[in-house]
């Protein structure tokens, strides 16, 4: 999936225009993206997906811990869907800590479960709600410049 | 409280290949949001499997409430297998017994090939509808179904045609940008594999299995699961 949206903007298949998002913008690794890519398959996905975002956004910043050491959402492994709600909320707190301390108004999370997580649950939990959540394929649909074509 | 008898290990099952190498650092446990949810954390866990107190650990809500996000085994100075074991815990809970909804959703998924048991009909009229809504605005824009031979085979997450369908455009509109070969399945196209989760192994490599099936049958190039 990174890769895919990596190599769409390399070869110019997709055109982007960075000026949309000028907010600061925020990316959090997913675990499954990031360590557990690298411990089974040898490659965790970390430079690409901040390669992607930062083709669509003019100002970034980087959450602290990061890449291998970020923290989880805290929705992760089914939590979103398990009943420990009041669990998953506090597991949260870290999270929520680490994107208020960078001061983005805009974050990127590649995983539906991550996304869920931070958009409808911690932001409201942990007030935070002026930061604005999108997936990364959001960000780069929502930063497309489209010539419709007739087929 | 009774005597702990040592030849109760042999019995042990949860303490995997190397949990005997822990040093008891408490870095896993240290580095862990979840630390002393349930009065557990994961030092005392790998503590517990040692012993051969498995059913403890499975009885207890530790497994469940830690999201299995690896960050203790990445810092583990002893490379312990943590996932392994507390994901096996998981799966050594009575299925009737797995938290919430998650098992429901495997059967689910199973039954009908998508965890929320959305209908094939309703499926492919849900993406001609959106699909015509998108052309309106993306000339001669349509949801490949099926389209064999297409280069990149992709999967869905039933989140999004169950509760938040115009979500799938995001995708859309980047593979109509690109002039990109791609299909969905009509079936089994459920990205999520909840066995993941569950410690179900059986039932994760039957969905595994008709997603690699699926994309043999369609001859693509490629599977994508965007999530």
């Amino acid at each position: 999936m990174h890769d895919l949206l990596k190599q769409y903007l390399e070869e110019g298949r997709i055109k982007v225009d960075k000026s949309i998002h000028h907010e600061l913008t925020t990316y959090h690794d997913p675990c499954n993206y990031g360590r557990k890519s690298e411990r089974a398959f040898g490659h965790g996905y970390y430079e690409e997906p901040r390669w992607v975002v930062q083709q669509c956004c003019e100002n970034f910043v980087d959450m602290y811990p990061n890449r291998a050491n970020n923290f989880c959402c805290g929705a992760g492994g089914g939590a979103w869907a398990a009943p420990y709600v009041e669990e998953r909320i506090f597991y949260g707190r870290v999270k929520a800590k680490q994107i208020k301390d960078t001061g983005a108004k805009l974050l990127i999370a590649p995983c539906h479960n991550c996304r869920d997580q931070i958009m409808k649950s911690l932001r409201k939990e942990y007030d935070f709600m002026d930061v604005e959540v999108k997936y990364l394929w959001e960000l780069v649909a929502d930063s497309l410049i489209i010539e419709p074509r007739e087929e | 409280m009774e005597p702990l008898l040592l030849s109760k290990r042999e019995r042990r099952k949860l303490a995997g290949q190397y949990a005997e190498l822990c040093l008891t650092c408490g870095t896993c446990a240290g580095g862990c949001p979840v630390t002393g949810v349930d009065g557990l954390d994961v030092r005392k866990v790998v503590r517990l499997a040692v012993l051969g107190l498995d059913q403890e650990i499975v009885d207890s809500k530790f497994p469940w409430v830690c999201t299995l996000c690896g960050r203790c085994e990445h810092a583990c100075p002893m490379n312990i297998d943590l996932l392994k074991l507390l994901r096996s815990a998981r799966a050594m809970r009575d299925r009737d017994k797995v938290p919430g909804v998650l098992h429901k959703g495997v059967e689910m998924c199973l039954k009908t090939g998508n965890n929320v048991g959305i209908p094939e009909e309703d499926f492919k009229f849900l993406l001609e509808d959106l699909g015509a809504e998108l052309a309106e605005e993306l000339p001669g824009f349509e949801v490949p179904v099926d389209k064999k031979g297409a280069k990149y085979l992709f999967t869905i997450n039933s989140k999004e045609p169950f509760a938040e369908p115009e979500d799938m455009m995001f995708w859309w509109r980047i593979l109509y940008a690109a002039g990109e070969s791609w299909t969905v399945a009509s079936k089994n196209w459920e990205g999520v594999n909840w066995g993941l989760f569950t410690g179900d192994d059986a039932a994760m490599k039957e969905i595994v299995g008709r997603l690699v099936q699926n994309y043999k049958e369609l001859e693509c190039e490629y599977l994508v699961l965007p999530e």
